[in-house]
């Protein structure tokens, strides 16, 4: 029998997944005047960028298996960022996280109520949470705090270093940091997966581990319970559950208000966790980009993950290349994973996606080669353009929930 | 012994119409019991009630003796009534078993679904009853009849005796129906109570123990299943004889009117829908496609109709190669369309009528020019059309989706045959409209057919195909398996080919 990737169990294959990536940007890093590639603080700062996607991503996942577009996440974090401030500048640091997730909530609710209840257009819905959340965190800010922008210093949950692998304590002794030893090798390809690794065990926010926690959680919740087929087939087919004699509007509802409490955490994590403070603008879009991260993974936990990481890092990357040669040696990357793509849709005669993919490889090689930097307007730009490329290759293996966006009334099946 | 289901005085009223009037319907204990009528007769409504999911304005509804009030399809289901409905309640990426158990899911300690317990229970039902299914497959991958397999199993899994199927046969092939009716000789045995709903009045007449003719509402006639006749039967529920497809003299002329060479058409996945297809349709000539839902129908009305892209082979209209021509050049040049599922399709819902029949014929007299819509011209051909076909309207700038089904198909009809096309596709051209929407349609084709319009049939109903047809070509997995005389095939042995029986009843 020929070996399949299938075969493997899906955390082994996504290690795999993750060890080829890496040896990809240390090729490319070794051709490339850039070491930033595979530094720690690289990986670090994809994990910072990457928990509030992953977050927002989630809950977007929530909202559309259950049939309901949200478009809103961005609001509902940006609720989440101010109320997870508030919360914990008034009562500390957990109770920040649980306010901010109570203030994304609200935002989900109103979703819900105008989506669910009043037939409202989803993305119109979305659009004016979007809209309305900046405006009323700036006029409580005001109200608040007496600045319409920022607040004071808020509290934090606190970090942990994984022991043995970087250097934690455990009751107050210091373990040994093996995988700083083994970076220190200087070995080719060894030394920068252990760099990256253990950027993400070091100093590793709590929040940011009970994310990554959330992945198994919700693969449990969504695809192992009651509760989660029931939500499932709000998505796929609501009349099939009313027969049934399913509440949907009250699973719509449950899931829409997940969805903003989720966004609520990513929010209430920019907030009290990356800035250390509340400050409008500093969502950055992230709301937004968790949506495209749920497309990317096709609305699967995992592959929100991927995608979210995956984003986190061309984000990250971009924060510490000021002089632009690492975001430079990621359009080598960019151009060899094209490639990738069109041998792929070259061996499914898939001419048209071929073409293109070529086009698009030879350009970015064309563009390594004769600059020597990018603007920084192209990273920012980087998420985005991969959702599209994601979009136009894989559209057809993406699967999203067959009634989604569909008005759905009572009694109508 | 009391009755399992027993109906008095039902009334329902919805704005403008009155759907079930006065209608009693007694069901016995165990027996196949048959609700004949026209569509729009008010069984479906009859049977939404009875599942608890409309209330009727009057009337009282006993179940095994017991006044019940219904005001969810959950009353019902606690009452041991389950509902098969026409369009399945399946989710298509959801498993068979995952689609059971909504509704009625086991669970362990904190929620977590009981897989294995609901898995075993499944069997064990499914063994019962002897229906087969296999519980892992995603619905998407299941065939019709395997579909409503397992939504008789998920109201059996419930626990139900009284089952309430309908319109069951409407969508399966003859070789399914057998196997349908085997299946609920089976379930009868075993003391479950059937309801079900059919306007086939053969397939009736072979398994029901007891027939209810409904008509305009109201129930016409109870009786036993001796004696009757199908004729009866028709009588009874149109109250006039049933019309018949059946086309006259032959009216094939020699000359070629649209030729396919050799077309293939590939699928998303790069695979044949419809591969190497050969096809001559001369003028006024019908030439019938019969073959069991998705075996390449699509693919071959895309082709021809410009919708889908022709991998290789030609396609000649009248001599002209048209293989490469878009969508408008071709209806320019003379092929009409009536595609299969006129609300996605056919109409633009919300727009008035005059806008409707101009679609598709916009850039041309009497619709418009290239670029402008000229509203006198369409709306004095929009209202020829309401005239000569029947069209009931008050007028033609309601919205489309104020007229009944059959009203927009005659529109949809006139629209295509009012341009005086050589090329008529017309794919499931009755599906869903009542009997005398049926027969009207089927005389404008006639009609155009004698004027020597060559047809594309695509459709469903055998008695259709059969009757209008001048030849009959049978698709299977994407080819012509076989051409038939509908002089010399019935339905059953059209099942048999459709369904590739034939052929493994030839090898063997």
């Amino acid at each position: 029998m020929r070996w399949r990737l299938e075969t493997m169990p899906a955390w082994a294959r996504w290690m795999l997944y993750a060890a080829v990536g890496v040896l990809l940007l240390t090729i490319v890093q070794s051709i490339s005047d850039t070491e930033r590639l595979t530094q720690v603080s690289t990986s670090r700062e994809m994990l910072r960028w990457a928990v509030p996607i992953f977050l927002a991503g989630l809950g977007g996942l929530f909202s559309e298996r259950a049939g309901i577009v949200n478009i809103g996440l961005e609001g509902m974090l940006i609720l989440g960022m101010w109320f997870g401030a508030w919360g914990s500048i008034e009562y500390g640091a957990w109770w920040g996280l649980l306010i901010g997730i109570a203030g994304g909530m609200i935002g989900g609710l109103l979703h819900a109520i105008a989506t669910v209840t009043f037939q409202v257009d989803h993305i119109i819905s979305g659009v004016a949470i979007n809209i309305l959340a900046p405006a009323i965190t700036r006029y409580l800010s005001e109200e608040v705090w007496g600045s319409p922008t920022t607040s004071p210093q808020t509290a934090e949950v606190g970090k942990w270093d994984v022991p043995f692998l970087a250097g934690g304590t455990i009751f107050g002794w210091e373990s040994p940091d093996w995988l700083l030893t083994v970076s220190q090798w200087e070995i080719w390809y060894v030394s920068d997966l252990a760099q990256l690794v253990r950027g993400l065990l070091r100093s590793t926010s709590w929040v940011s581990i009970i994310a990554l926690l959330l992945v198994p959680f919700t693969v449990w919740l969504v695809w192992r319970t009651r509760f989660g087929l029931r939500l499932r087939i709000c998505g796929e087919k609501p009349a099939a559950g009313e027969s049934q004699g399913i509440d949907i509007i009250r699973y719509k509802y449950t899931a829409v208000i997940i969805s903003g409490g989720l966004a609520g955490l990513g929010g209430a994590f920019i907030s009290t966790e990356l800035s250390g403070l509340f400050q409008g603008g500093n969502s950055a879009g992230r709301g937004f980009i968790g949506l495209a991260a749920l497309i990317f993974g096709n609305w699967r936990p995992g592959g929100v993950l991927l995608g979210a990481l995956l984003f986190g890092y061309v984000f990250g990357l971009d924060l510490k290349d000021l002089d632009g040669t690492a975001s430079h040696a990621m359009l080598l990357v960019n151009a060899i994973m094209l490639t990738g793509v069109a041998a792929w849709a070259f061996s499914r005669r898939r001419v048209a996606d071929t073409v293109l993919a070529v086009v698009l490889g030879v350009g970015a090689l064309f563009w390594w080669i004769v600059a020597d930097t990018v603007p920084s307007w192209w990273s920012n730009t980087l998420p985005y353009v991969i959702v599209l490329l994601v979009l136009v290759f894989f559209a057809q293996r993406l699967r999203m929930p067959a009634a989604i966006g569909q008005p759905y009334r009572k009694g109508e099946g | 012994m009391t009755a399992a289901i027993e109906l008095t005085g039902i009334t329902k009223r919805f704005p403008g119409v009155v759907a079930n009037d006065d209608v009693n319907l007694t069901v016995e204990r165990g027996e196949i019991h048959a609700i004949c009528g026209e569509n729009g007769a008010g069984k479906s409504t009859l049977m939404k009630i009875l599942y608890g999911m409309q209330a009727a304005d009057e009337g009282t509804m006993k179940v095994n003796g017991e006044i019940v009030d219904f005001d969810s399809p959950t009353d019902a289901i606690d009452c041991g009534i389950g509902m098969v409905h026409q369009h399945f309640m399946l989710a298509d990426h959801l498993t068979v078993l995952e689609n059971v158990i909504l509704g009625a899911e086991p669970t362990r300690a904190g929620g977590r679904l009981d897989f294995h317990g609901a898995e075993a229970h499944l069997r064990e039902v499914a063994e019962e009853y002897g229906l087969t299914v296999d519980v892992h497959q995603m619905i998407e991958t299941l065939e019709v009849g395997e579909r409503q397999r397992v939504e008789i199993i998920k109201v059996l899994y419930r626990g139900a005796e009284i089952l309430i199927l309908d319109e069951p046969t409407a969508v399966l092939v003859p070789q399914e129906v057998e196997a349908l009716f085997e299946n609920m000789r089976e379930l009868k045995a075993a003391g479950t109570t059937i309801l079900f709903i059919d306007h086939k009045l053969d397939e009736v007449l072979e398994i029901a123990d007891s027939i209810t003719v409904l008509r305009h509402g109201k129930t016409v006639a109870t009786m036993k299943n001796t004696g009757v006749t199908a004729h009866e039967l028709a009588e009874l529920m149109v109250g006039s004889e049933l019309p018949t497809p059946t086309t006259t003299v032959s009216t094939v002329t020699d000359e070629v009117a649209l030729e396919l060479r050799g077309v293939t058409v590939l699928n998303e996945d790069g695979r044949a829908a419809a591969r190497d297809i050969d096809l001559v349709i001369h003028k006024g000539e019908i030439v019938g496609i019969a073959g069991v839902e998705g075996n390449g129908q699509g693919a071959l009305v895309d082709a021809v109709v410009g919708t889908a892209h022709v991998s290789s082979g030609t396609i000649e209209l009248l001599g002209n190669d048209i293989t490469h021509d878009s969508v408008r050049q071709r209806r320019e040049a003379g092929i009409a369309y009536v595609p299969e599922d006129r609300h996605h399709e056919g109409l633009l819902l919300s727009s008035p009528l005059w806008e409707n029949a101009a679609l598709g014929h916009q850039t041309q007299m009497p619709y418009g020019s290239s670029w402008w819509i000229n509203r006198e011209g369409a709306r004095r051909q929009t209202e020829a059309i309401r005239e000569k076909f029947d069209v009931r309207t008050p007028n033609i700038d309601v919205a489309a989706h104020a007229l009944s089904g059959g009203n927009q198909q005659k529109l949809i009809i006139g629209r295509e045959l009012t341009s005086n096309p050589d090329v008529l596709i017309a794919a499931h051209p009755t599906r869903g409209i009542d009997v005398g929407a049926q027969a009207a349609v089927w005389d404008d084709i006639r009609a155009a057919r004698r004027q020597g319009l060559a047809t594309l049939l695509i459709s469903a109903d055998l008695d259709e195909l059969i009757g209008l047809s001048d030849t009959i070509i049978v698709i299977l997995r994407g080819e012509f398996v076989a051409t038939l005389s509908p002089d010399e095939v019935t339905p059953r042995d059209l099942g048999a080919y459709m369904t590739g029986v034939a052929f493994q009843e030839e090898a063997s």
